[in-house]
């Protein structure tokens, strides 16, 4: 067995910083004069106290250096303790969730899931809505450093071609991937606080505009009202929003080439405009949809055809109308679009434009193969051809996402839910979108109306989406734990 | 190539003489339609055949096997509509085709209500469609799919090549025995079907159509207007006919049954019996069966799902959420391949869970060398290739066909459930509307054109008929 010292050490770490962030919900709390104030103070106590001891328990006389398994083991294990961490405060509020619905939360939040089964948020104290926020906020910036560091290292579906795209700014790995990483985490606080001051132009107040930044930028979803982004009926507010997920939705290289004045690299970029062509297709469709059946007016059916593709597709989650309730047409097209996601390096879900970019070129060589027996083909992505193992690891991520999806729909299935929420449901928790369709599980109506079973595995769902299912499976393969 | 479905198009006239012959013996007026049917689907037949005569055996270019594979099921389905058009039941000519490429393509989905009181000329015609059908796709397996390296059938290709000396015309040899074979199983079916106490028609029927994994039955109750035994006895027919078909050439060597050496066989028996059993622990625990009435059911209507055939027992809908979507998930397994089974088949699960294996363990040891064994042969990197290009497009073409039914105002649980149903040729969906009580009936016409083409794009395994509409194809 590997030496697991290390990881413990980043855990605790992870742990240490979870923990500095909950006494911003305390202060919030205690400004407000809120009694909440005592239970983030007493969490963000005890995690510290967890995560320093872990840390010291588990110091290195070296500086840090991590085996592949090392990582591996990071990912995983770092995201369920940052979850069960962040559940404490879920657990002791004055809201009084069950330790199932707290770390169902919890799991939401860090993951920038969006499935919530708070209900009443419009008078929920404002700690706890800050903590749910910061949560997503923070778990959308866990999704980049997975999107640029962690993924492309371990080769987790086809990312190691992305490897290739950092290193252009790379003399020495390290020290410059660290600074990489550094400016796009600096970039997406930027866009948070750009975000909050136009959703305040709009007409938000401060609080909630701040709230709303950081939970769309994140493509995360939790909403400070149970109507969601359609309570304040506001075309203004719906625009900005729209603007932030598909910010949080778009690679996020592509600002630090747009930062560095790199334009043709930027405008280079296909995975872009494959996002940006497969957000207006199915805006229009579902705009068109609205327009024909539900009567809306062209503008507004636009609008809100748009917004709900894009919330669906970047896995954020908001609605203006509630989409949980179409049927039909649309209600297709947006499952279809909730496996489909955003961008690879954003903070979105899913399984990610480039993946698609990929299958498609290889299929397109495949077919002209069946007619050409000898051609030699090399599909190509971003005009450079797909190395063997990438178009091998990209589909075999399909398979295990299809796979992944069947038995969890089958499974929430045996607990009691229905055809369209269980599969809605499983879609929305692994593509870490969050609601899904109809009564149960809509964005809408929360969460809370499930039975215990459904929720732990919508939770193990939403982590295994975000760990790219990979990283949790190498775990069961047995010579993973031999030296 | 067009001397080839001229060929097929008199088997198929030879065919409808049958139904002929049935309605002389029981007077009930369809015999004409029939008749004239046959004689203009002769004539063509005949006249492909002296228009296009070769010398000697006809040697297939790439692009030609592809046409011919694309065209000979589409022009049979075609012709076989015909007697469906004209006969008592004067099917709209959408209603003539749909019911003609389900029955071709062993599909299973009907049109038709009141097939009780449905004469017996049209229920023989119906039975006999899938089982030519079957025996179609039998063949096809054998002798084409392999040739044109179709979603990573050349590995049975190498299969079958170590039997075959010298090409050609041993692969003939080996499909008049495959259909002798297929006859003979039949013949036994039925006789046994009889013997469960069906009328000889209805066993006949059931045998044709459950041998070939089609699912038209003789009652709108399907199997649940019989007993018990010819329940049993259709599960049978069914495990049968989505087996390897080439492994009951040989099933018994010096060493043992080689017919069990199949892991193909083995998954697809343990599949079958896991979803069986978990779908039994539902209807026990949920739905207030008893264990054994439960066993019997869900095993019957796993093996139906899960061979594509398309029979029902019961309205399984109706036993809520997880036997739903477990059914929806059987549609996407299917049979063997070689087999009259379609879905994407255990083959190409096996050789995805493998490869799966493996991209795990090279995660952990990125320089590792694994190669990836199919019953003891290894698969090369084309095969592996096309079997993960094939699984993609099988559900792009999902996806696609899905949101144009439901485009067609189809409901999203019928439009995706029946997406799912056609393209694996399974036959019924989910849903009031085209589930198991219902009927494709109720559909608009341009959703049972979409049906309809999504059944034959599933039947030759999709290649066949997308590369037609590549420009590729067309130019020199």
């Amino acid at each position: 067995m590997f030496d697991l010292r290390p990881v413990l050490f980043c855990v605790g770490w992870l742990v240490s910083v979870l923990a500095a962030a909950m006494c911003l919900p305390a202060v919030v709390d205690a400004a407000h004069g809120d009694a909440d104030w005592l239970v983030f103070a007493g969490s963000a106590s005890v995690t510290l106290f967890i995560g320093q001891t872990l840390a010291a328990a588990n110091r290195l006389g070296r500086p840090l250096a991590l085996s592949v398994r090392q990582i591996f083991m990071l990912a995983a294990g770092g995201w369920l303790a940052v979850s069960a961490a962040a559940a404490l405060p879920f657990a002791f509020s004055a809201q009084h969730l069950s330790a199932t619905d707290a770390f169902f939360e919890a799991v939401a939040g860090v993951t920038a899931t969006g499935a919530s089964v708070l209900r009443g948020l419009d008078h929920a104290p404002p700690g706890l809505l800050l903590w749910r926020a910061l949560l997503q906020w923070l778990g959308g910036m866990g999704g980049l450093v997975m999107g640029f560091l962690v993924l492309p290292t371990l080769n987790i579906g086809g990312m190691q071609i992305f490897r290739l795209e950092t290193a252009q700014f790379v003399d020495r790995v390290m020290p410059r991937l660290a600074k990489v990483m550094g400016s796009i985490l600096a970039l997406y606080l930027a866009m948070t606080v750009l975000l909050t001051l136009l959703l305040w132009a709009a007409g938000m107040s401060r609080f909630p505009a701040l709230l709303h930044a950081m939970t769309t930028i994140s493509c995360g979803g939790f909403s400070t009202s149970d109507g969601s982004i359609g309570h304040w009926r506001s075309p203004a507010v719906d625009w900005v929003i729209l603007l932030g997920m598909v910010l949080g939705g778009a690679p996020f290289i592509l600002y630090l080439q747009l930062a560095q004045r790199r334009w043709r690299a930027a405008l280079r970029n296909t995975q872009l405009r494959w996002y940006v062509v497969t957000m207006l297709v199915s805006a229009v469709l579902i705009g068109f949809w609205l327009y024909a059946e539900k009567d809306v007016k062209p503008l507004p059916a636009l609008r809100h055809g748009l917004f709900t593709a894009v919330s669906v597709m970047t896995g954020t989650g908001f609605a203006t109308l509630d989409w949980g309730g179409w049927t039909g047409f649309p209600m297709a097209v947006l499952l279809f679009l909730s496996f489909i996601g955003g961008c690879a390096g954003s903070t979105s879900g899913g399984v990610k434009l480039f993946r698609l970019q990929i299958l498609y070129a290889t299929a397109q060589a495949q077919m002209v193969r069946l007619l050409m027996p000898n051609a030699v083909l090399l599909p190509q992505y971003e005009r450079r051809p797909i190395p063997e193992a990438v178009a091998e690891s990209v589909l075999g991520f399909l398979f295990v996402y299809s796979l992944s999806f069947a038995m969890l729909a089958m499974a929430l299935g045996m607990v009691g839910l229905d055809f369209v929420s269980a599969i809605s449901a499983a879609a929305g928790a692994l593509a870490n979108l969050g609601p899904g369709f109809g009564p149960a599980v809509g964005p809408l109506s929360g969460f809370g109306g499930l039975p215990d079973g459904a929720k732990w595995l919508l939770a193990a769902g939403m982590l295994l989406g975000r760990l790219e299912i990979f990283v949790v499976l190498a775990l069961f393969y047995r010579g993973f734990w031999r030296p | 190539m067009l001397f080839i479905d001229g060929f097929l198009l008199l088997i198929l006239a030879i065919a409808m003489g049958l139904p002929v012959a049935v309605d002389m013996t029981c007077q009930e007026g369809e015999w004409p339609a029939f008749f004239f049917s046959m004689a203009f689907t002769a004539f063509v037949g005949m006249a492909l055949i002296f228009g296009n005569q070769l010398d000697g055996w006809p040697v297939l270019r790439t692009r030609q096997a592809f046409l011919l594979t694309a065209t000979s099921w589409l022009l049979v389905a075609l012709f076989a509509a015909l007697p469906l058009h004209y006969c008592s039941l004067r099917l709209s000519v959408t209603d003539g085709v749909f019911e003609s490429v389900s029955g071709i393509t062993t599909t299973g989905a009907t049109v038709l209500r009141g097939l009780d009181h449905t004469s017996r000329a049209i229920l023989i015609w119906r039975a006999m469609l899938q089982w030519l059908g079957g025996a179609g796709i039998i063949v096809t397996a054998l002798t084409l799919l392999p040739v044109l390296r179709i979603g990573g059938m050349q590995l049975f290709r190498l299969e079958n090549s170590d039997k075959l000396d010298s090409g050609q015309p041993r692969v003939s040899y080996l499909a008049w025995k495959l259909l002798t074979i297929y006859a003979l199983l039949t013949t036994i079916l039925a006789v046994t079907l009889t013997l469960a106490g069906m009328t000889p028609l209805e066993a006949l029927c059931h045998a044709m159509s459950s041998l070939s994994t089609g699912g038209f039955s003789t009652s709108d109750q399907s199997l649940g207007h019989f007993g018990e035994a010819a329940r049993w006895i259709c599960v049978l027919g069914m495990v049968l006919g989505s087996l390897t078909f080439s492994r009951y050439v040989q099933p018994w060597r010096r060493d043992g049954w080689a017919l069990f050496e199949d892991s193909q066989l083995r998954w697809f028996l343990i599949c079958a019996a896991v979803f069986s059993l978990l779908i039994t622990f539902w209807n026990w625990a949920v739905g207030d069966m008893g264990v054994y009435e439960a066993f019997s059911h869900s095993a019957f209507n796993v093996v139906s799902i899960l061979s594509t055939t398309g029979f029902h027992s019961i309205d399984y809908d109706a036993w809520g959420g997880f036997a739903q979507i477990t059914f929806f998930v059987l549609a996407f397994i299917g049979g063997c391949t070689g087999s009259a089974a379609g879905g994407i088949k255990i083959f190409r699960y096996e050789v995805l869970f493998a490869m799966t294996a493996v991209h795990i363990r090279r995660l952990i040891h990125p320089h590792g060398v694994f190669p990836i064994d199919f019953n003891r042969i290894q698969v090369s990197e084309p095969v592996l290739r096309s079997v993960l290009g094939f699984v993609m497009l099988y559900f792009i073409c999902l996806a696609t066909l899905g949101s144009l039914l439901t485009l067609c105002g189809l409901d999203a649980i019928s439009g995706l459930s029946g997406a799912a149903s056609a393209l694996g040729n399974v036959g019924p969906g989910l849903g009031r509307l085209i589930g198991p009580s219902g009927s494709y009936h109720e559909i608009s016409d341009p959703a049972k054109w979409l049906f309809a083409g999504g059944m034959l794009l599933g039947r030759l395994e999709l290649a066949p008929l997308l590369i037609l509409s590549s420009r590729l194809f067309w130019r020199g």
